[in-house]
């Protein structure tokens, strides 16, 4: 715990989770509505 | 002991009979559908001898034996449309908007009761257990007074449609005869639910005898709630009609009338904006007894009822886009020339209108919070973030209102080169505006976690962490937003179409998980300060005033639009309006007719508020009186 403490460590260890789960949503919600969410990458 | 055997005998008969008076309009109307079946209704039912005549649904697609009489079709003249020297429509405008606005009220206020009276039965602290049940008491005690008024007005409505509209009204109660006594009896029951629930107060004040008294909050709140929604199918079967065929015939499915493509957004859009309405008008109320008080006391104690009134009204505006978002979805899905009018076309610019008025609430709850935190020591440290907050929330602001399209002189339209802004012109869709009320929903969410930590400082180990996660996690929350607004113009439209849902989610991620890490980061936290209860700016309470007034012009803007949406329809594409009065307003006339339904109600309202306050003025002087040092104190948390 005393690790995730250090401001630099925090931040990193903050980015994945919120990065991570941020882009789940987005492709599982529009996966759910039958969209493609990388529509504009795959073209 | 024997008393108070008798009294629990006494109060769950009462409940045991508010439950068989929720179930006695259900039981009552059981047959009615069935004669309904079976009674023949006009020449339609049977025609050849014996031959049955059926019917298909214009919704649901399905055959059913015709039982009801055709939709009239009206013509202008004194039988269909009878009518004084004046605008029938705007009549029954003002009717129906004054039934709304208390019928709303009332709705709202008990289900505030209900959510008070519970913190103050599982709240530890007995002092302010016995301020949230005063205050509960005093709520419903407005809404008492507010009941008798919203029934006055429902007579009022019913009588304007009977004189003014009465081939329309017929027809309506035609089909919806079950449903409507149903609605009848479910307003006896309410009645008599409300008046056990007010007079019952302090008879059941303790111990078990309270918690059947909660109880029936909850069955008063049940009846509200299925009396509006009883009320919502009728304007919904108005706007998208089921259970009928195409001439309008009643084909004997009564749930079909009712449950018709719009109803469930409209119930669930309705039961949230009420709460918001509601929320709104009793802050109101609060600020105008704050600015009136002359007592540090009663400034506390108006300063506490405000913030409390304000807290759920905001904790209910926050869904209520979304809740207005999948109304609008279904309305293009039943179909896509009503969503266009009403989005794209001739009500358009009023939906500019309500996005500003969106735009005013979320900027006074936010100037509220703010000014709020001055009562809080250790609240200063978010002072310096708050213009942050305030700069995305102007962006969010004004993409939001941006119209797409501007009216303009010839000469203007030629220098800019056609409707369209060259810049702004692309803030005006939907891609751009849903990111800008995001952004102001998260900012609103991240001013409410920075209120509510205003005196605290966490005492966790992982303190420091929690605290650049909730950063991380906000900033990253608002980079997918407006990411995803982007995104969308870059995507054909009906894959764009979705990504409002992953922007939604992301704001009520951020609303439910940041809301439920600061709790646990500020359990057991060290406070700096107690919350210093009525040293507020008087300029707050403006802002609660501005709230309100806010809630009611925008309530009778979206009614207006709701309703005119129908354009020269009865019934959509069923019953024909061919009275004089069938077009469509223009923006001014509408604005000026909703100011006048917003400051009647007001003016309405201050004499509903005067009227609890004759009863009122003498309970303090009882109190100080028989029970010394009972005056309420500030609050330690909230």
């Amino acid at each position: 715990m005393s690790a995730l403490n250090n401001p630099v460590i925090a931040v990193i260890v903050s980015l994945v989770i919120a990065v991570g789960y941020f882009t789940f949503v987005d492709h599982y919600l529009m996966d759910m509505q039958g969209l493609d969410y990388w529509y504009l990458f795959r073209k | 002991m024997g008393l108070l055997t008798g009294k629990r005998v006494f109060s769950i008969m009462a409940l045991c009979m508010m439950v068989g008076l929720l179930l006695l309009p259900i039981v009552i109307a059981l047959p009615s559908p069935a004669i309904g079946e079976e009674a023949p209704a006009g020449d339609a039912v049977k025609k050849d001898g014996d031959k049955v005549e059926k019917g298909r649904d214009v919704y649901y697609k399905t055959e059913g034996i015709v039982v009801g009489a055709p939709a009239p079709k009206t013509t202008d003249g004194p039988k269909d449309y009878p009518r004084y020297n004046f605008e029938s429509r705007v009549l029954i405008w003002f009717a129906n908007q004054q039934h709304l606005y208390y019928g709303s009220f009332v709705l709202a206020v008990p289900i505030f009761c209900m959510i008070i009276e519970f913190m103050g039965v599982v709240t530890k602290d007995k002092a302010l257990a016995k301020r949230y049940d005063q205050l509960a008491y005093d709520f419903i005690k407005i809404s008492l007074t507010a009941y008798s008024l919203t029934a006055i007005l429902g007579g009022i409505l019913i009588f304007t449609f009977l004189t003014l509209y009465p081939a329309f009204f017929g027809y309506l109660s035609s089909i919806f005869r079950p449903v409507m006594h149903i609605y009848a009896l479910m307003f006896v029951a309410e009645s008599g639910t409300l008046y056990i629930y007010y007079y019952g107060w302090d008879k059941m004040k303790e111990g078990f005898l309270k918690w059947i008294h909660l109880s029936m909050s909850v069955v008063l709140n049940i009846i509200g709630t299925l009396l509006m929604f009883l009320a919502n199918s009728w304007i919904g079967f108005m706007m998208s009609p089921a259970g009928v065929d195409e001439q309008g015939r009643y084909l004997g499915n009564i749930w079909h009338v009712i449950h018709t493509a719009l109803w469930n957004p409209l119930n669930l859009h309705r039961i949230l904006g009420n709460m918001a309405f509601g929320g709104g008008v009793v802050a109101a109320y609060a600020a105008y007894k704050f600015l009136a008080a002359k007592t540090d006391e009663d400034r506390a104690h108006y300063d506490w009822m405000g913030y409390i009134a304000m807290a759920l009204g905001v904790s209910f505006l926050i869904p209520l886009p979304f809740a207005g978002y999948w109304l609008m979805r279904e309305v293009y899905a039943y179909r896509q020339q009503m969503g266009i009018t009403l989005m794209g076309g001739l009500l358009a610019w009023l939906f500019i209108i309500q996005a500003t008025m969106i735009g005013i609430l979320f900027l006074s709850s936010n100037y509220y919070l703010w000014q709020a935190m001055g009562r809080m020591r250790g609240a200063e440290k978010y002072q310096r973030y708050i213009k942050y907050l305030v700069f995305l929330l102007i962006c969010g602001f004004l993409v939001f209102i941006t119209p797409h399209t501007m009216v303009m002189s010839p000469a203007e339209l030629k220098a800019m080169g056609g409707q369209q802004h060259p810049v702004l012109g692309n803030f005006g869709v939907m891609s751009a505006k849903n990111g800008g009320i995001n952004v102001m929903i998260t900012t609103t969410v991240l001013s409410f976690i920075w209120y509510m930590r205003g005196n605290k400082v966490s005492t966790v180990s992982w303190a420091k962490f929690g605290n650049i996660f909730m950063g991380v996690f906000f900033a990253c929350a608002y980079v997918n937003i407006i990411w995803l607004a982007i995104y969308g113009y870059y995507i054909p439209a009906n894959v764009r179409v979705g990504l409002s849902v992953p922007q939604v989610a992301t704001t009520l991620s951020c609303l439910f998980f940041m809301f439920a890490l600061n709790s646990v980061m500020m359990s057991g936290a060290k406070q700096m300060g107690p919350i210093e209860w009525g040293k507020i700016s008087v300029r707050s309470q403006y802002a609660l005033i501005m709230l309100a007034t806010a809630f009611t012009w925008m309530m009778a803007l979206m009614g207006y639009i709701r309703s005119s949406v129908r354009l020269f329809w009865h019934v959509n594409e069923i019953m024909r309006d061919n009275s004089p009065w069938a077009y469509t307003h223009t923006v001014g006339f509408a604005a000026n007719m909703i100011s006048f339904n917003v400051l009647f109600f007001w003016i309405s309202i201050l004499f509903v508020f005067w009227m609890g306050s004759l009863s009122a003025k003498k309970v303090p002087v009882e109190a100080k009186a028989g029970i010394p040092g009972s005056v309420p104190q500030p609050a330690a948390s909230h």
